[in-house]
């Protein structure tokens, strides 16, 4: 019966464990997500800039 | 994982920093001056003299070409790092308490300390990075004084014109450095001073210590209170260790709080916290008194470590801190 009641902890600590690094590399996910797309924006500008010039010439 | 003891410093240390390719470890003491070392031997490479009071905190811009510093003598130091030159000196009402370089090492953010009538102050100076480095402009950028609680420390962030402020209620807040507007805050953050903020390498997220014993990582853009980590110690210094999942938690009672039969090394050590699961995972001795300030390798292969004592630490990981999987196989993001 201990052993039964040890095996469960485990199984409750390596799912609580699972969702803590699921919610953990979710987040990361969208923080990086959201630095890419906020750099993005000036990626955009910069390449228009450049277009602009090109026709400029 | 035998230490390499830095012998140099005379008085307690208050911040040491890595450069950006961890070859060489700056730190800032007590005793006035400013060291920098070889991170691999622990060879001094030189030393940085001319401030006339506690330097208090410096920074190095990614290419080490200039070093920052900022000093009891209510002095901003800009340095050349290569020759040990002072380039140029900003003199402000009071003591400057914390410096750090933008990402782009155009700028520098600087606070400095409210005290004798005069406001805390947060300036942002422009660095001007041609010619022999000499030539500054005497006035910052952008200038302002939060209202309330004085802050304590600061670094950009990944948004652009904001900076994350820690301050000495217990409160962090993002600031638009432009206007001086406060963006947003947690008043509540911690309950009692904030003494250390590091940035993860991408900005969006950090950690803060705090005299309230704890630790935690907070969200840069949203202010959310990521994780927590309580000790049972005021926490002076907290770092991210790059490429495994750990931060790394610095402090210990004053000499003046600790009873005689307490003041054991065991009070002194640096505490490994899974940053994930907010568990601890391991402890590393050493100091003879609190552990003022700690750094972390960029390339996560070694941290150091300042103490009240005088002395750093630089800690080389072995090969079984790079193997061990104490929680399985589970792929955790930086």
């Amino acid at each position: 019966e201990d052993q039964r009641e040890s095996e469960n902890v485990n199984t409750e600590l390596l799912a609580l464990r699972r969702r803590l690094v699921d919610e953990w590399n979710a987040w990361r996910a969208r923080s990086t997500k959201e630095l890419a797309e906020d750099g993005g924006h000036d990626h955009v500008k910069e390449k228009q800039s450049e277009e602009d010039k090109e026709e400029i010439e | 994982m035998r230490p390499i003891l830095l012998q140099g410093h005379e008085r307690s240390l208050t911040q040491i920093k890595y450069n950006r390719d961890g070859d060489l470890l700056f730190s800032c003491s007590k005793d006035h001056v400013i060291n920098v070392w070889y991170t691999h031997n622990g060879e001094r490479l030189g030393t940085y003299d001319g401030h006339n009071g506690t330097v208090w905190t410096v920074d190095v811009d990614s290419e080490s070409m200039y070093m920052v510093s900022g000093s009891a003598d209510n002095q901003l130091r800009l340095w050349n790092v290569a020759t040990g030159k002072c380039l140029y000196t900003w003199e402000f009402p009071t003591a400057v308490k914390r410096v750090a370089f933008s990402e782009d090492d155009k700028q520098v953010v600087c606070i400095t300390e409210q005290r004798m009538g005069f406001q805390c102050t947060i300036r942002v100076f422009n660095i001007n990075r041609t010619g022999d480095g000499t030539k500054q402009s005497k006035e910052p950028a952008h200038m302002f004084s939060p209202v309330g609680s004085k802050a304590t420390v600061c670094a950009f962030t990944s948004q652009p014109g904001i900076i994350f402020t820690g301050h000495e209620s217990g409160k962090v807040a993002l600031f638009n450095y432009k206007t001086g507007e406060e963006v947003d805050s947690n008043e509540r953050a911690h309950g009692d001073v904030v003494t250390d903020l590091q940035m993860s390498p991408d900005k969006t997220y950090c950690i803060t210590s705090s005299k309230d014993k704890s630790a935690r990582i907070h969200d840069t853009k949203t202010l959310d209170v990521i994780k927590t980590f309580t000790t049972e110690t005021p926490l002076n210094s907290a770092a991210i260790a790059p490429n495994k999942p750990y931060v790394l938690l610095g402090g210990g009672q004053e000499a003046m709080s600790v009873t005689t039969t307490s003041l054991r090394q065991g009070k002194f050590e640096t505490r490994f916290w899974h940053k994930v699961f907010e568990e601890e995972v391991g402890r590393v001795k050493g100091h003879f008194g609190p552990i003022n300030t700690i750094a972390v390798h960029p390339k996560g292969i070694s941290y150091a470590s300042g103490g009240e004592d005088g002395f750093v630490r630089v800690h080389h990981f072995d090969e079984s801190y790079f193997k061990t999987q104490p929680y399985g196989d589970l792929q955790i993001e930086d």
